[in-house]
């Protein structure tokens, strides 16, 4: 398949009519299941904690759920983490014609968030990009890391639709963000780079990192989960995308009520894997965790 | 210090023109080829990923693995045990390579030591390089930044900034999982130039080296130029090699011929890696380099090659490793 025809593919996979429906009533259910779920291990949290959960957090359970407990919730900024961000704002630009390349339209980005930074801090005027302080901080060598990854991010994603053919995409957008109900102190947060309309269902593109793994339907299922939840079932995403530009692989994900309920179900486990972790990275803080306190030969703490 | 754009135009006309072809036609992309250059590296792989154990560890295949299972499956075996050893080469190599995007991305490097350090810095050193440098005697690390600084002079005056309408993009990762990703063919490209192709190839590889030219550089391009072809269907029409220290650029066209001999390569170090996975006595083939080799104290073979058990990797590695690049 020559990349023309690779690019072909992929925009008519984004726009083809939604052939799935979900029912309201089946929206429901796993909505409801979902809560129920989430609410019991939200309680077993330890107390005053709040678990976030995002894409990756939700792999990393999967994946390897050792590194769940060395894990921690603090964000460091990166210029791996940091390409996304200016990538799809870039890539904006460069759809709507604001910009003429990738490398023009992130160097005006980035130009951009330190004008916003400049001003956020003196007068509080403007919200910065959350990028701009850390990368205005950084030295010209630091600075031109971050811009070649973008740079990099941005040429790939911008080479893998044909744009014309989308109607009114929103690029980036804002993240999906749904609080599971009642006292459970669980958020799911999802994103897309790509949305856009077909007929009244939003079709969603996710720009995935590295190669397509075996728990795919996971990673394409999650965002289109969390769009899904608390809106009503016509509005549900009829199918999420996924481009894995550094193998050149591609996966669509049809969304129906049954991989709604499989996604559900490994976010179910990948919470609960998070929620053990937690405890027991509690226990090990205060000393309760396995061999944390002298034992006697015949098993009974001495 | 500051580099900016100075004189050398010719040099900089020249260099694009012959990463350019000088203006031959472009070959026509065959929509098929990816797919049978895919399907005949599975069908070659099939027994050797049979072999492996099932904890589904995945057998990756980049430049460096190729190359060192292709000189001697021992030698591969005993560098991955050796600790990693810092050279000054590998030092210089890392920050060059650091000043060549910089110079890509921007067009301006200010000052070459500064700015190489500030990238690995927030890219995270995963090579320990400013460990490595910051433990450098003074004469050394005077030495390494005069030979930094040589490099980054050589690259402003010889490398145009691309047009950002050929969509360069540096340190791309490229990855091609086989046999449903049992086996990963790997790599990170210095540079690429050119949108993806549509009916014509399009692309352009490019990766620099601040060491003196070598043979398996030619491999290592190959190589990519297979992983471009299999990840996104079309070869790049051209690959290069850019020599930072004296400036040469060994550029040439990619053919069927270029991309089946890469593949043959390839094949026959991801079957040879494939058995070192799986557990197999790795085999043994005496070489020039077995005088470095790590794995030298046991390994009878090399030891009647090189006439001592003594590996040369034992003696300070920055003034003698000739493997570094």
């Amino acid at each position: 398949m020559s990349v023309a025809a690779r690019v072909a593919w992929l925009t008519d996979a984004l726009v083809a009519p939604a052939t799935e429906d979900v029912s309201p009533s089946g929206l429901a259910q796993v909505q409801s299941d979902l809560v129920r779920d989430l609410q019991a291990l939200g309680a077993e949290l330890p107390e005053g904690e709040r678990l976030e959960m995002d894409a990756f957090k939700v792999l990393l359970a999967h994946r390897h759920p050792d590194r769940c407990m060395s894990s921690g919730d603090t964000f460091v900024a990166s210029p791996r983490l940091c390409r996304r961000a200016v990538g799809v704002a870039a890539v904006n630009r460069c759809v709507r014609r604001l910009s003429g390349a990738p490398g023009v339209a992130v160097a005006e980005v980035l130009a951009e968030g330190l004008e916003d930074a400049a001003v956020a801090t003196g007068t509080g005027a403007v919200r910065a990009p959350w990028w701009a302080e850390w990368y205005a901080g950084l030295p010209s060598g630091g600075r031109a890391v971050v811009r070649a990854e973008a740079i990099t991010w941005a040429t790939q994603l911008l080479s893998a639709v044909d744009w014309p053919r989308i109607s009114k995409p929103v690029i980036g957008g804002r993240q999906d963000r749904w609080q599971c109900p009642g006292a459970a102190p669980v958020v799911l947060k999802g994103r897309a780079e790509v949305r856009s309309l077909v007929g009244r269902r939003p079709a969603l593109l996710v720009v995935a990192t590295g190669r397509c793994q075996a728990d795919w339907r996971v990673e394409l299922g999650y965002p289109g989960l969390v769009a899904a939840l608390g809106r009503d079932a016509q509005a549900v995403p009829c199918r999420v995308v996924g481009v894995w530009p550094q193998s050149g692989q591609v996966r669509v994900l049809h969304l129906d009520t049954a991989a709604l309920r499989a996604t559900a179900s490994a976010v179910v486990a990948a919470v609960a894997t998070w929620v053990d972790s937690r405890i027991e990275v509690e226990r090990a803080a205060f000393g309760q965790g396995p061999g944390s306190e002298p034992v006697a030969v015949d098993g009974v703490p001495a | 210090m500051r580099l900016g754009a100075r004189a050398g135009v010719l040099e900089r006309d020249g260099l694009l023109r012959r990463l350019r072809g000088d203006g031959a036609a472009r070959p026509a992309v065959d929509p098929g080829l990816a797919g049978g250059l895919r399907d005949w590296l599975e069908d070659g792989l099939v027994e050797s990923v049979a072999a492996l154990p099932g904890d589904g560890e995945v057998v990756r295949v980049n430049k460096e693995s190729l190359n060192q299972v292709l000189v001697c499956e021992a030698h591969l075996v005993a560098s991955r045990r050796a600790p990693r050893v810092g050279t000054v080469e590998l030092a210089r190599g890392s920050m060059v390579d650091a000043l060549f995007r910089q110079w890509v991305t921007t067009g301006v490097i200010d000052d070459p030591w500064v700015d190489a350090l500030a990238a690995f810095d927030v890219e995270g050193d995963r090579d320990g390089v400013v460990a490595f440098v910051a433990g450098l005697s003074p004469a050394l690390r005077g030495r390494l930044m005069t030979e930094v600084a040589d490099h980054a002079a050589n690259i402003v005056d010889r490398w145009p900034v691309p047009s950002p309408a050929w969509l360069p993009r540096t340190q791309e990762r490229l990855e091609v999982p086989l046999c449903g990703g049992r086996v990963v063919l790997a790599g990170v490209v210095d540079l690429m130039l050119g949108s993806p192709a549509q009916d014509r190839a399009s692309v352009c590889l490019v990766e620099l080296k601040s060491g003196a030219r070598r043979l398996e550089h030619r491999g290592d391009l190959h190589f990519y130029a297979l992983l471009e072809a299999l990840r996104s269907g079309a070869p790049p029409f051209r690959i290069a090699t850019y020599y930072s220290g004296t400036g040469e650029l060994d550029a040439e066209p990619v053919g069927e011929d270029t991309l089946v001999s890469a593949l043959s390569r390839s094949l026959d170090g991801a079957i040879r890696l494939c058995r070192v996975a799986a557990g197999t006595e790795p085999a043994r083939h005496p070489n020039p380099l077995c005088a470095w080799c790590a794995g030298l104290p046991g390994c009878a073979p090399g030891q009647r090659r090189v006439g001592t058990d003594v590996p040369l990797a034992s003696a300070p590695r920055a003034e003698t490793d000739p493997g570094s690049a």
